[in-house]
């Protein structure tokens, strides 16, 4: 009987728990100080063990209140219940990055964030000196000298950019070391949050950008584009670099962040996409803008460089096959050296007019860089070129040779043969 | 015939104009209570939803002392409708007003307690505003009265 009162007992008390009056206000003011609390200790923690406990309590209150998340997202006004897990989630993967760098690298964070911001700032300088550059450009088109200098001008300072993004880049991962695989999952976290506050993706986009937009609007020169491909060859490994290791860090916040959700619906999947799985969706996205954009740079610098080429063998008179690639300019040169050497033709134009005052001197550093011809295909074909003037040279040689033998059998013939046709006369007795 | 045609149309048209346009299912309901200090000058303000007003007259209306609520903390939330419910600690009434130009004019004082609230709180329970008051004290109201009393 005791048993069964007492069972009863707790059935109402239950009951009671259940139906309890409670003001939405209260509700708020209470996750929001729990919040707070959170947010406090983690500011103050300067162990790794008091962060992990931090993010335990994280989890327990996004269990707590995520039956009120509807009602949450309006009072929270401008923060969402999500976002406001989220801002919590994220202080905590930067205090454990600053408790951890502080521990085992002896780099301060501050001293980190103050170098990246200061590489931001310059290369934020350097996009509005590059807008001046376009303009520049644009007005500097009728004189040829001051238009060289515009180029020279905006090449470097689109160098200078690119050389800083990747700077940052480096200033990000650099305290991690080289093994990204080494690096725990939080700390791959506070390096995606990084690379997505310095605005890495959107900024190495810009300058792809800049890059496309610079060789659509400049009239360049045969010796301009070895920089050019060196420069987007370097560009283009970078970034592939990059983006494996952005790839990498993505993945882990996704899954982190899906962990820590799982756990706080009791073990279902959260509903909808969390803010990681969303920025790591944006990050590949933006991922396939830049490759995107590395693609259209890479087609126009090409075209430029081969279009530039064959526009040198029309200046020059000599008729080529089309080319637009280094083993279709190797055939088309082979050709056009076969076609002179069996027509007989003069190859002088060819040769010295063009191959050497032109190729030579202004594209061969472009053509010899691998991806386009190569040292090892243009040193053949220069080769070959040499062998055409020195076919020329022996005919001619030979001629010469001849010519005076020719001479000489000429003087012999009148001269000696005349003097033996006439005898000397008979001495007188 | 023309003129009569002409007369109609122009009749269709004074009373196309003179409709007043309307926009409908406004919701003007506040997701939660805000509560309000009442400063010293005897005026509440709810800084997210901007709203300013003096309480003197509703403390005299309520305590007969237009200073009685100096330093009180008050409930103030709107309703989907758009009147504004205001109650606070020792109130009997739920006060409902309604918006105008400058004013919020009284349209209902609820009672709801001889006693006096105690820990009042107002949560928004569309179409109804909940006023509850610590573990046992729950009422469904609306602009007008009180629809449901559940303990």
């Amino acid at each position: 009987m005791r048993r069964i009162l007492f069972t009863a007992f707790l059935l109402l008390a239950a009951c009671a728990g259940a139906t309890a009056q409670r003001s939405d206000y209260a509700l708020k003011t209470d996750f929001e100080e729990r919040a707070r609390a959170i947010a406090a200790r983690l500011d103050s923690a300067s162990t790794t063990e008091a962060i992990d406990s931090a993010r335990e309590d994280i989890t327990k209150l996004e269990s707590d209140f995520a039956s009120h998340s509807e009602f949450l997202d309006k009072a929270l006004y401008p923060l969402t219940f999500t976002e406001s897990i989220s801002r919590l989630r994220s202080l905590q993967v930067l205090t454990y990055d600053r408790v951890y760098l502080i521990r085992t690298q002896g780099v301060k964070l501050s001293e980190l964030e103050a170098r990246i911001s200061a590489l931001t700032a310059r290369l934020d300088t350097l996009t509005a000196q590059r807008d001046q550059l376009f303009g520049e450009l644009q007005e500097s088109k009728k004189s040829l000298a001051s238009l060289r200098e515009a180029v020279r001008r905006l090449t470097a300072n689109l160098s200078a950019k690119d050389r800083l993004i990747f700077a940052i880049v480096d200033s990000i991962f650099l305290p991690y070391g080289k093994d990204l695989h080494q690096v725990a999952d939080v700390q791959k976290e506070a390096i995606a949050q990084r690379l997505q506050n310095a605005n890495v993706v959107t900024r190495v986009y810009e300058i792809a950008a800049d890059n496309v937009k610079f060789l659509d609007v400049t009239q360049l020169q045969g010796k301009d584009y070895a920089g050019l491909i060196d420069q987007y060859q370097a560009f283009a490994g970078r970034w592939a670099g990059l983006k494996e290791k952005m790839t990498d860090v993505a993945a882990t916040s996704a899954v982190v962040a899906g962990e820590a959700g799982t756990a706080a619906h009791g073990g279902k999947p959260a509903k909808g996409k969390t803010p990681a799985h969303a920025a790591a969706e944006s990050a590949a996205t933006q991922a396939a803008h830049v490759d995107s954009v590395l693609d259209d740079w890479h087609r126009r610098l090409i075209a430029g460089f081969w279009g530039g080429l064959q526009k040198e063998f029309a200046q020059a008179g000599i008729t080529v096959n089309e080319f637009h690639d280094g083993p279709s300019f190797a055939a088309s040169v082979r050709a056009c050296i076969a076609s002179l050497s069996a027509s007989k033709q003069d190859p002088q134009p060819f040769v010295e007019n063009l191959w050497k005052q032109k190729i030579d001197r202004d594209w061969r550093d472009g053509l010899t860089r691998e991806g386009m011809l190569g040292r090892a295909e243009y040193a053949a074909l220069d080769r070959a070129v040499s062998e055409l003037s020195r076919e020329t040279i022996d005919g001619t040689f030979v001629a010469y040779i001849a010519g005076v033998l020719a001479l000489i059998a000429g003087v012999w013939f009148f001269v000696f043969r005349k003097k033996k046709a006439s005898p000397p006369p008979a001495p007188a007795e | 015939m023309i003129c009569q045609r002409t007369l109609i149309i122009a009749a269709l048209l004074c009373l196309s104009g003179c409709s007043v346009l309307m926009l409908e299912q406004v919701d003007f309901g506040w997701p939660v209570e805000s509560v309000v200090t009442v400063s010293s000058s005897n005026t509440i303000e709810d800084v997210r939803y901007s709203v300013r007003t003096g309480v003197g007259p509703l403390a005299r209306e309520e305590f007969q002392d237009s200073t009685a609520l100096r330093g009180a903390r008050l409930r103030l939330l709107r309703n989907s409708a758009g009147f504004y419910f205001l109650t606070g600690p020792r109130f009997k009434h739920v006060y409902v007003f309604a918006p105008g130009p400058s004013t919020l004019t009284l349209n209902r004082a609820i009672p709801v307690t001889e006693t006096g609230l105690k820990d009042p709180a107002l949560n928004q329970r569309p179409p109804y505003v909940e006023l509850v008051d610590g573990d046992n004290f729950r009422r469904l109201l609306t602009s007008d009265d009180i629809v449901e009393v559940k303990k």
